[in-house]
């Protein structure tokens, strides 16, 4: 069976499809997204197959490599189908165990369980808490199909929500539904996707695009790279619905180049797609047609900007351009151009197949559905995570992400990338919501979400995203090229114990001032980390310019490393991993650290084992007059 | 001309800066006027014989050389001058001031040209930098031979030249022409330091190249708008975007060589230098930057003795810092060609380090 | 080309669709400071200090550049408020000492910042010049970011000089210094 050649074919295909697979009575789900893959999970899958083989049981067990199941800190994941067992951190060595386990049944391995904090192994995959308290929608597929398989996306429903369009609904039809469903963009903005669309569809010329925006640039954040990954089709049947609605003949979908696998997925997906009838001419055997082109993007932050994006496309730098009428209307060669994100475009055949109120069922009364983040930094349980829109902050970090780990104290959390800002404590029972969010001075953002703890100085951060930023602005307006550069000398000045009285002042106008002045939405949002960090954390800002102290143990210049002589073992840990030689054995066997030669690079804290703790941080200014420990910082014991 | 300029014994003079060559005695004499007055040492030839002659035992930095002159003329000069004494930089001067006979003199190694009437702002300028230039040449020519003989530079100064005829939209040429026309410019150079046999096969490398570059830009049917796709694939290709490519590209593509310069510089994933064949990456995420990556970079950094963005001169190992790969799970995180590492200690980077090395020796002996 | 009306700095006028409100108050004899801004080029919208103040007719207000924003009906601008005079000022003084051409009008003496790392205020009129006009695609911008710089085509050096036609633009003296 090849082309399908009406709406009705898909499902005699589907049916096929699904009594071939469940000629299988087994399946193991492993994990192959990047997380996991880092983790060797290819190898895993090798052997279970190899094993599976050996034991003859390749009728009835199939072993099936999945896109990212989210749990990334306790990769690889298996999961068993259809009983749902979960094993985390599985390795080579497990395999002939974990295929006992499905002959007989039960007897399943405790240790490759995860345990809750009594101890007590949770097996099934649905109470495991990191899942337990997420909704997914968008990411269910991941663990069910194989991304390079069309097939496996046809066997789960896929393109269902399509030949439901292309078969019963026009156009109009579309568009309402997802207005009714006030969809909102997941790329950061949270502009209403269905008024976007409308825009492009009313706008004059021809032909109109339909662009998938997966530059993914904020640091430490993969939702977009992982739902590209693991569902690609998924991604496509959302873009092809979107161009059915707006009357887009032509989509690009514009990937990082440091996305390799996604690319490749995403490529496989539009040739498999084209030769299945569902892409190219004749969609489905309907008059509607719609192709898709893959644009690799060189790596640039500001390449996200919709306007930036677009120029990339045509070939030129990835600048943005002033514009006081929007891409919607003219974009790519001037012609009207639809842009979203990965998340945004994936949801749309969720809302087709289930319709709108089965949306608005989820969330808040302005922010509809789930949203997914990458949950990350300094928490027990990082991962991608798909939640109701309108969980707490709270319920999030420590329900699912199982809390600050190594028993540290919370701080803040960040949302919204380099444009977003820091949380307080005092503000966790925030709902995630689009308005929500922003009230307080961060932003939903694409969803990076990442925890920071009694360790994380809030200085540094501001430094690090305005480091980020100064180097990702495309340069082009004074404002945000020339306020971002002076954020950045204030706040090197300060974190390295050089800060002024009246520097804060100058970092608020300044942040002002770029707020007004700047020319595209990242030079707008560019002093967000400045300003929010200021607003909640202004007495460590104070501490670091008047006592030239750093509480948190992180700003290099203001702090050094000494060995606590009473707890010091003498193991040799430092000494083994320092790379300069920093470490000075003395006669009688304690170690001390040689404060000229050290470059601060934390090896021996991280070397001295944690039972001794004894490499400790304290502040500079200790060391330049007795080696005593003065002032401890941080201690590990 | 005042006769105690001429150099009698290069022994008990103090080096030359500037040789003029000029039938022209008041031209002559006014150059050699504002230069001295700039401290520089002047001798003056009056024609084509007795300048390669002072040249060759004089050994001047810079040679002003006019191109109109009774009997050998100055294409002739500048020619042999290449032989005699390769380091010392040319600097045409022309009557007619036309860029016709000065990109003809550039293409057999002028380093610029003045024009008649006398500038002496312009003069000044040209000598200063030529002067500049001489130095590097002559550290190369006293240090290590096979280094400054990288088939690169060889050829990128003939290669500059095309890509000058190209942007001075003279006459576009087919591509056997343009290719006989680059041998024959890098037959020049080789044959200027005597390395014609290795040349030839610097020449094929270099052929082989180009048509590659080629190919790719077949794959998207010569469409200018696919340049940004174009430059990754020939960074995924060569490691880096080399100079004689570029130019390449800008012809074929007819993109003004500018555009091509604006993206390589603009994006990340570009690079205008050779890159390591080991790429080191540190994940500067912010996930990865709580939980200390700047500490592991200061150590790997250390390590190697490489600064982010630095490869090593054996062209080993690259360092990099990268905003986020996606695998924050294992923050802080270190990736190390296609392996991902959490934050390595000193003694697991040494082995993967030493295991690297290792490999590449028994490719090199295979 | 229809015209509209608008206002500028309380006074009507009216002025072509498509123009910017830029040209229409210059048309008028309003003057508004610029430093990216040369009638031969098109309009970049860099330098951030033609920004005046505005009121759509359905009465939201907002700060724009005026060399790229059009004309349109019922438009009230407002070509130098307090918002906009701040804006201003802090452009001279984030560009101390490199371009100090209204300096003396918006009353800035010296910079509060670190400045004077560099001689080029990248206008980015000398590449634009370069590019549109000239055509000949001599100059760009190297770089992203605060390390954006301008720089030459390797070996434009020769033609750059002998045409010199941008060294004028450049207030600061950047181009002519290095060709």
């Amino acid at each position: 069976m090849s082309r399908l050649e009406k709406p009705a074919d898909l499902e005699k295909l589907r049916d096929q499809i699904v009594a071939q697979r469940n000629s299988k009575s087994k399946w193991l789900a492993v994990c192959a997204g990047t997380g996991c893959r880092a983790y060797g999970a290819e190898t895993l899958a090798d052997s279970l197959e190899e094993e599976i083989e050996k034991r003859g049981m390749g009728e009835t067990v199939g072993v099936r490599r999945t896109g990212c199941h989210g749990f990334c800190e306790r990769g690889p994941l298996v999961v068993v189908e259809p009983s749902g067992l979960c094993y985390l951190g599985a390795q080579p060595k497990n395999v002939p165990a974990i295929i006992d386990t499905l002959s007989s049944g039960d007897g399943a391995i405790d240790k490759l369980f995860f345990q809750d904090e009594s101890g007590k192994p949770i097996s099934h995959v649905d109470e495991i808490p990191f899942y337990k308290h997420q909704k997914r929608v968008v990411l269910e597929n991941n663990v069910r199909i194989d991304a390079s398989s069309i097939l496996d996306y046809i066997a789960v429903g896929g393109y269902s929500a399509l030949a439901k369009a292309l078969s019963g609904m026009t156009p109009e039809d579309v568009l309402n539904e997802v207005k009714k469903a006030k969809l909102r963009g997941r790329g950061g903005g949270g502009f209403l996707a269905g008024r976007k669309w409308e825009t492009t569809r009313n706008a004059h010329g021809d032909p109109k695009y339909v662009i998938v925006n997966a530059d993914e640039g904020d640091p430490g954040a993969y939702m977009d790279r992982s739902i590209l990954e693991g569902n690609p089709h998924g991604v496509l049947e959302g873009l092809i619905l979107g161009a059915y609605a707006i009357g887009a003949s032509e989509g690009f979908i514009y990937v990082r180049q440091e996305y390799p696998l996604a690319r490749n997925h995403a490529q496989k997906a539009l040739e498999e797609a084209r030769e299945y009838g569902l892409l190219g001419k004749n969609i489905l055997g309907t008059a509607f047609s719609f192709d898709v082109k893959i644009h690799r993007g060189a790596g640039a932050f500001v390449s996200g900007e919709s306007s930036a994006l677009m120029s990339a496309i045509e070939g030129h730098v990835g600048e943005p351009r002033p514009k006081y009428i929007h891409t919607s209307e003219k974009g790519i060669w001037g012609k009207p151009s639809c842009l979203n994100n990965v998340e945004t475009w994936a949801n749309v055949p969720h809302i087709i197949n289930k319709g709108a109120d089965w949306f608005c069922s989820m969330g808040t009364e302005g922010s509809k559905g789930t949203k997914i983040f990458s949950l990350v930094g300094k928490v027990t349980n990082t991962g991608l995570v798909e939640v109701p829109m309108g969980i707490t902050l709270r319920d999030i970090i420590f329900k699912i992400g199982g809390g600050v780990p190594k028993g540290k104290k919370f701080k803040a959390v960040q949302t919204g990338g380099p444009s977003g800002g820091v949380i307080p404590e005092s503000l966790l029972d925030l709902p995630v919501d689009f308005d929500e969010l922003t009230k307080v001075g961060s932003m939903m953002g694409s969803g990076g979400m990442i925890v920071m703890d009694e360790n994380t100085c809030m200085v540094d951060t501001a430094r690090y995203y305005t480091n980020f930023l100064a180097h990702e602005s495309c340069g082009k307006c004074v404002p945000c090229r020339e306020g971002v550069r002076q954020m950045l000398i204030i706040l090197n000045r300060i974190t390295s114990g050089e800060g002024k009285e009246g520097d804060l002042e100058l970092l608020e106008e300044l942040s002002e001032f770029m707020e007004a002045a700047s020319l595209c939405a990242l030079g707008q949002s560019a002093p967000f980390p400045v300003k929010s960090t200021l607003k909640y954390f202004r007495e460590e800002y104070v501490e670091h310019i008047k006592d030239k102290r750093c509480q948190a143990g992180v700003c290099s210049a203001l702090i050094a490393y000494d060995i606590d002589q009473e707890k010091c073992e003498a193991c040799g840990a430092c000494l083994r991993n320092c790379p300069v030689n920093a470490v000075n054995k003395s006669e009688d066997k304690v170690f001390t650290i040689i404060q000229e030669k050290c470059i601060k690079c934390g090896a021996c804290f991280t070397a001295c084992p944690e039972k001794f703790g004894a490499v400790i941080k304290v502040p500079a200014y200790t060391m330049q007059k007795q080696p005593a420990t003065a002032a401890l910082i941080d201690n590990k014991a | 001309m005042d006769a105690s300029k001429q150099v009698t014994s290069e022994h008990t003079m103090p080096p030359l800066d500037v040789l003029i060559i000029d039938d022209e005695e008041t031209f002559a004499e006014a150059c050699s006027q504002t230069l001295e007055s700039k401290g520089y040492r002047v001798v003056v030839a009056k024609n084509g014989q007795q300048g390669l002659q002072m040249a060759g035992t004089a050994h001047p930095s810079v040679v002003l050389l006019d191109l109109k002159m009774p009997g050998m003329d100055g294409m002739e000069v500048l020619g042999r001058l290449g032989k005699i004494e390769p380091t010392a930089v040319p600097i045409v001067v022309t009557g007619h001031g036309t860029v016709d006979s000065a990109v003809e003199s550039m293409k057999i190694g002028a380093f610029d040209f003045i024009t008649k009437p006398f500038e002496p702002e312009k003069l000044l300028e040209s000598v200063r930098r030529a002067k500049g230039l001489s130095v590097i040449r002559k550290e190369s020519a006293a240090g290590d031979q096979p280094h400054s003989s990288n088939k690169y530079d060889l050829l990128l100064q003939g290669l500059d030249v095309l890509g000058e005829a190209y942007s001075m939209g003279l006459e576009k040429r087919q591509l056997l022409d343009e290719l006989t026309y680059l041998e024959n410019e890098a037959k020049y150079h080789a044959g200027s330091l005597g390395q014609i046999k290795k040349k030839e096969r610097a020449i094929l490398d270099i052929r082989n190249e180009l048509l590659e570059a080629d190919a790719i830009m077949r794959k998207y049917e010569f469409q200018k708008n696919a340049l940004i796709q174009v430059l990754l694939d020939v960074q995924e290709r060569f490691r880096w975007l080399p100079r004689h490519i570029l130019n390449w590209i800008s012809g074929r593509l007819n993109i003004p060589l500018r555009e091509i310069y604006v993206i390589a510089n603009f994006y990340e994933a570009f690079s205008l230098e050779p890159r390591g064949r080991h790429i080191v990456q540190v994940c500067t995420g912010t996930a990865c930057h709580v939980r200390g990556a700047s500490e592991t970079l200061t150590r790997i950094s250390t390590m190697l003795g490489l600064q982010p963005g630095q490869t090593d001169s054996k062209q080993e190992f690259t360092l990099e810092t990268v905003h986020c790969i996606g695998c924050c799970a294992l923050a802080p995180v270190v990736q190390i060609d296609s392996q991902y590492h959490r934050d390595p200690p000193r003694s697991k980077l040494e082995k993967i380090f030493k295991s690297l090395k290792k490999e590449e020796a028994e490719e090199c002996l295979a | 080309m229809e015209n509209v009306k608008l206002e500028i700095d309380g006074r009507t006028i009216e002025a072509a669709e498509g123009t910017t409100v830029l040209k229409a108050a210059r048309s008028i004899g309003i003057k508004i400071p610029t430093l990216c801004d040369d009638e031969r080029l098109e309009s970049y919208g860099g330098c951030r200090m033609c920004t005046v103040e505005i009121e759509t007719k359905w009465g939201r207000k907002r700060l724009v550049t005026s060399c790229v924003y059009p004309v349109e009906e019922g438009l009230k601008v407002q070509t130098s408020t307090e918002k906009v005079v701040r804006i201003r000022k802090m452009i001279i003084e984030l560009l101390w000492p490199a371009w100090q051409l209204y300096a003396k009008e918006y009353g800035v003496t010296s910079s509060r910042f670190k400045t004077g790392m560099t001689d080029c205020s990248l206008c980015g009129l000398c590449l634009r010049y370069c590019s549109e006009v000239k055509k000949a695609n001599r100059i760009y911008f190297q770089g992203r970011g605060i390390e954006r710089k301008p720089a030459l085509v390797e070996g434009s050096e020769l033609s750059c000089r002998a045409c010199g036609e941008c060294f004028s633009l450049c207030g600061s003296g950047w181009i002519a210094s290095r060709c």
